[in-house]
């Protein structure tokens, strides 16, 4: 199965890949992994205000589980964290026109949305109420 | 024999057709085949492998045993024998090869046959997913960066000696733990069995069975992310 063009594109030009400093504030980190076929995923959101200001992925795997991060990663910046919830895996498929064998790629890229997102709000409440 | 009749049969009358002779309706005894007419028998998708392949569930099986029963089902079962048949038994004797190869496969090679047996107790443990290994994530985007870099510098730089050098002791590392991991498993396997073996139905042993399931699902998921990894060293340093 030959790779769809925005694949390809988002492989050999991955955008925002790299990361953060996990402690560095407003960031939030998910780490994600498939253990059916060992795909390794982390994406990394920085939030002020409310609002994704930044986004890093790093993935170890096949082409379509770099392409589902590094556009994850595109629509994440700019979005608030209430929208940034909203993002699907379908989306990604369509958007990346990827074929059923490579649907689990999409789903681990949503995995480590949900799980930047989490992470970030886990952070965010400590330091509120470590403020009181 | 009204064959009309039997057609038009009630879902009630087909679930008891289960255990009936699809030809000539009389109950079945024999394994696979008809005692009164001969004729060869679906063999039920329901079936598991193990029961399939007349092998206790254990996760240490002898092959000998395996592959026995495997060559004497595909002599009973193998479509070739069934040219001259109706076109039913030839239905038959395919869907049973199709179901035979696949049940063999998945139990001749430990690691599918520890996958299958997952599946097949797993429906009952809880919380069998286990949170993701964070630690070897680290490493493992870690060691890629490493690898990017060495495929990126001058061939027969210091740099490149360097990074060799280093991915070279990770792999080292890494093939470490994999035989760690592999000794573990084999560790898993017979403690599955012996539990098996003791047949207890207490709440202790519930217990214990649930650790068992869950470090083998554990050890497999972490198998594949460090196979992946030391499959990329390997093709990178060569």
């Amino acid at each position: 199965m030959a790779y769809s063009d925005k694949v390809v594109d988002h492989f050999n030009n991955p955008r925002n890949m790299g990361s953060f400093k996990k402690d560095e504030e407003g960031v939030g980190t998910g780490m994600v992994g498939a253990p059916e076929c060992g795909d390794v995923m982390k994406l990394q959101i920085k939030v002020q205000n409310d609002t994704i200001i930044d986004a890093k992925f790093k993935t170890f795997g096949c082409g379509s589980a770099i392409a589902s991060s590094s556009l994850a990663t595109e629509w994440l910046k700019g979005k608030t964290i209430e929208e940034a919830q909203k993002i699907k895996n379908t989306d990604i498929v369509q958007e990346l026109n990827l074929p059923p064998v490579k649907i689990h790629c999409s789903v681990l890229a949503e995995d480590a949305i949900k799980a930047a997102l989490a992470d970030y709000q886990k952070k965010s409440d400590g330091v509120l109420t470590d403020a009181k | 024999m009204d064959h009309h009749t039997h057609s038009t049969a009630s879902p009630r009358e087909l679930q008891m057709a289960r255990s009936m002779c699809w030809h000539c309706q009389s109950e079945v005894a024999g394994e696979y085949f008809c005692d009164r007419c001969v004729k060869v028998q679906p063999v039920s998708k329901e079936l598991d492998y193990f029961t399939c392949l007349g092998i206790p569930r254990r996760l240490t099986i002898d092959q000998h045993q395996l592959e026995n029963k495997f060559y004497e089902l595909s002599r009973a079962f193998h479509p070739d024998f069934y040219q001259n048949k109706s076109t039913a038994e030839q239905t038959i004797s395919l869907g049973n090869s199709a179901l035979l190869n696949t049940a063999y496969r998945t139990l001749r090679d430990p690691i599918e046959r520890a996958e299958y047996l997952l599946d097949l107790e797993a429906g009952s443990v809880k919380e069998i997913r286990n949170s993701p290994p964070a630690d070897l994530f680290e490493e493992i985007l870690e060691l890629q960066d490493t690898l990017n870099e060495y495929r990126t510098t001058d061939r027969a730089s210091e740099t490149e000696s360097t990074l060799r050098a280093k991915l070279q002791s990770e792999r080292n590392t890494l093939e470490q733990r994999q035989r760690d991991m592999e000794t573990a498993l084999q560790q898993l396997f017979v403690q599955w069995d012996a539990l098996q073996d003791r047949g207890e139905a207490t709440g202790q042993a519930r217990v214990e069975r649930d650790r068992i399931l869950k470090e083998i699902r554990e050890n497999l998921s972490n198998r594949t992310y460090v196979k992946n990894i030391v499959s990329d060293l390997v093709s990178t340093i060569g």
